[in-house]
């Protein structure tokens, strides 16, 4: 009931400040879906027109993904460095649910909220290419998920790391880029590759969505490698996330003022 | 009585950015405060009144020592301490700017794990008592200084937590704001049974609402004390005296020996003697003086010390002085 009193609060907050600066909010989903214009341009423009579809249907299916795992954890990131400065971030260090719970709660809600976005975009942008993907819920959701759960698990790290170092914007800028590789980055290029956060996942969605896998078509080890990760990269994050809480509290770092 | 909280032996050393030089904020600090008290932690900049006060909120890992709160240890149990605490930190620090006023209480409540209904009616019950009802719906940034701090101070009694800690409440406010939460603390301090350790270097703060204080200076508690009795201390042996006539040198000699923090002012006719006793007997010796030169005396008055020159002599270590010597 804690929790989900928690989840509720934090939901309600973003939803209110996103509402409340609706403007941002706008030109950020236009800049978000001209990028797209012109990658699909570029594609039409200079690509080879035999495998045109195809690297269209990847174009949209990674940059998605991209722009999902940059919003969940770049803005974990700004939001921990933006209340540090502001000061609510010792408040939020001293509820008794414990910050890292508060962190879990604003993961899944920031989740939440732009999966939302991230489907109008997704309509959006296959009608603007006028490619038609498979959009199986079933088979994606379980993929879904777990790959989420481990790109909390990156979010808890970026924001521990966001606590204790206060020059960490320019390190968040280098960020987007390293997540734009891991979201791009096909699995065939290495099979290693697999255990980077959320690489097999989006590959998994690929092969749904692109491919038009079913379910049982999907392999087993796969999930496994999925699961694995998921457990594997939350665990690390949280690890990560409450070590640097606790230096901040030993070296006084909680405010950064 | 029963202890809410008790600290003992608390130091923490700040080690400064960039150099190998280290900070003794606070060194070897230990009280308790019972439930229900009103506890008032005076002290200069830099004493070491936030870094006190962030330890017991579980901000700040102590360097070494305890702080118990309700008789749970805030370093083994950190969460469930933290149940019985909440607080309004140093500055305009503690709310959401871009949220309205009863967003704050809503979101702050949220994180504690209570649900908007839980605090439906205290919400609304603060929202009066703390003169913001109409501007409930207002944005934080919005609101006068002296309405922010009234909301932090609300969104930390909505916590219902046992304990409330008040960094510097009136610091930056002017005079009316200033009083006004005033007015707003000592409410709290007769309609709600909570326990309150308020910091501040505003003396008149400290002697309107708080019943003990512990003053700190340089990480070491100076002293700890009803603030009566700390009044009393000093009030007993401060003199006014009128003389009728002015003294001689021989008399000024002497009265430099034995009272060599007196002040002495003189016109023609009159002049006006300014002396703090360090024991009762003392004014024997003064009348000795006196008499050499059948000195008339026209007035002898009690001069009342406010608090806040009780305090400059604390921290200056007279107390311990005043004390020894009275003893
Ligand atoms: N994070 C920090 N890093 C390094 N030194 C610090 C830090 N915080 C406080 N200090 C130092 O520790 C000492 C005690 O500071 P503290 O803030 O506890 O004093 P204070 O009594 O609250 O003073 P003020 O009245 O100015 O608020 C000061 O010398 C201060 O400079
Ligand atoms: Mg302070």
């Amino acid at each position: 009931m804690r929790w989900l009193n928690l989840l509720k609060a934090n939901t309600k907050k973003e939803y209110i400040e996103l509402k409340r600066y609706l403007p941002n909010t706008i030109a950020m989903l236009l800049t978000f879906y001209i990028i797209f214009v012109g990658m699909f341009a570029g594609i039409q423009l200079i690509g080879d027109p035999s495998t045109q579809d195809s690297n269209i249907q990847y174009a949209i299916v990674n940059y998605i993904f991209w722009f999902l795992s940059f919003m969940v954890i770049n803005s974990i990131g700004y939001e921990i460095i933006n209340e540090a400065m502001k000061g609510t971030l010792e408040q939020l260090s001293m509820s008794p649910m414990g910050m890292w719970r508060i962190m879990t709660v604003r993961l899944i809600s920031t989740t939440f909220i732009n999966l939302v976005i991230v489907i109008v975009l997704l309509y959006l942008s296959m009608a603007t290419a006028g490619q038609w993907l498979n959009i199986d819920v079933i088979t994606i959701a379980p993929i879904l998920l777990l790959t989420v759960i481990s790109m909390f698990g990156v979010g808890f790290i970026i924001a521990g790391i966001s606590i204790i170092l206060k020059q960490v914007q320019a390190f968040l800028q280098i960020l987007q880029f390293i997540l734009m590789a891991l979201t791009f980055i096909p699995l065939s290029v290495s099979p290693v590759l697999a255990f980077l956060p959320f690489v097999q996942g989006i590959d998994m969605v690929r092969e749904v969505m692109i491919h038009g896998a079913a379910f049982n078509q999907l392999q087993v080890g796969d999930f496994m490698i999925l699961g694995f990760n998921a457990l594997f990269y939350f665990a690390i994050g949280i690890g990560v996330f409450l070590y640097c809480e606790r230096v901040a509290m030993k070296k006084g770092l909680m405010a950064h003022y | 009585m029963e202890s809410i909280i008790e600290v003992q032996n608390l130091r923490k050393t700040y080690r400064k950015r960039r150099s190998k030089e280290y900070v003794h904020a606070v060194s070897d600090i230990s009280f308790k405060v019972n439930r229900g008290e009103i506890l008032g932690l005076l002290g200069p900049n830099g004493a070491g009144k936030t870094t006190t006060i962030k330890m017991i909120c579980g901000l700040l890992i102590p360097d070494s020592g305890m702080i118990r709160i309700n008789g749970i240890d805030n370093k083994e149990k950190r969460l469930k301490a933290l149940r019985h605490i909440s607080a309004v930190l140093e500055g305009n620090r503690n709310l959401y700017w871009r949220l309205t006023v009863r967003e704050n209480l809503e979101y702050f409540a949220g994180n504690r794990g209570m649900s908007r209904k839980d605090v439906i009616d205290q919400v609304e019950d603060l929202l009066l008592k703390f003169n913001l009802k109409g501007k409930e719906n207002e944005l934080v940034n919005r609101l006068s200084r002296g309405m922010q701090q009234k909301l932090a101070i609300a969104v930390a009694m909505l916590a219902e937590s046992d304990v409330i800690l008040l960094d510097e409440p009136t610091l930056g406010l002017d005079v009316e704001t200033g009083y006004e939460v005033r007015e707003i603390l000592k409410a709290i301090v007769r309609d709600y049974n909570r326990t309150i350790i308020i910091s501040s270097h505003d003396m008149d703060v400290i002697q309107d609402i708080c019943e003990r204080t512990v003053i700190i200076n340089q990480g070491k508690i100076v002293t700890d004390d009803r603030v009566e009795n700390l009044l009393k201390l000093f009030e007993i042996r401060a003199y006014t005296i009128t003389l009728g006539d002015i003294l001689n040198s021989q008399q000024q000699q002497l009265l430099l020996q034995k009272f060599p923090q007196h002040d002495y002012q003189q016109d023609t006719y009159q002049s006006i003697l300014n002396i703090e006793l360090a024991k009762s007997e003392g004014i024997y010796d003064l009348f000795d003086v006196l008499k050499l030169n059948n000195t008339p005396v026209e007035a002898i008055d009690r001069r009342t010390i406010n608090f806040e020159q009780i305090f400059m002599k604390i921290v200056k270590g007279e107390k311990q002085d005043a004390l020894a010597q009275s003893s």
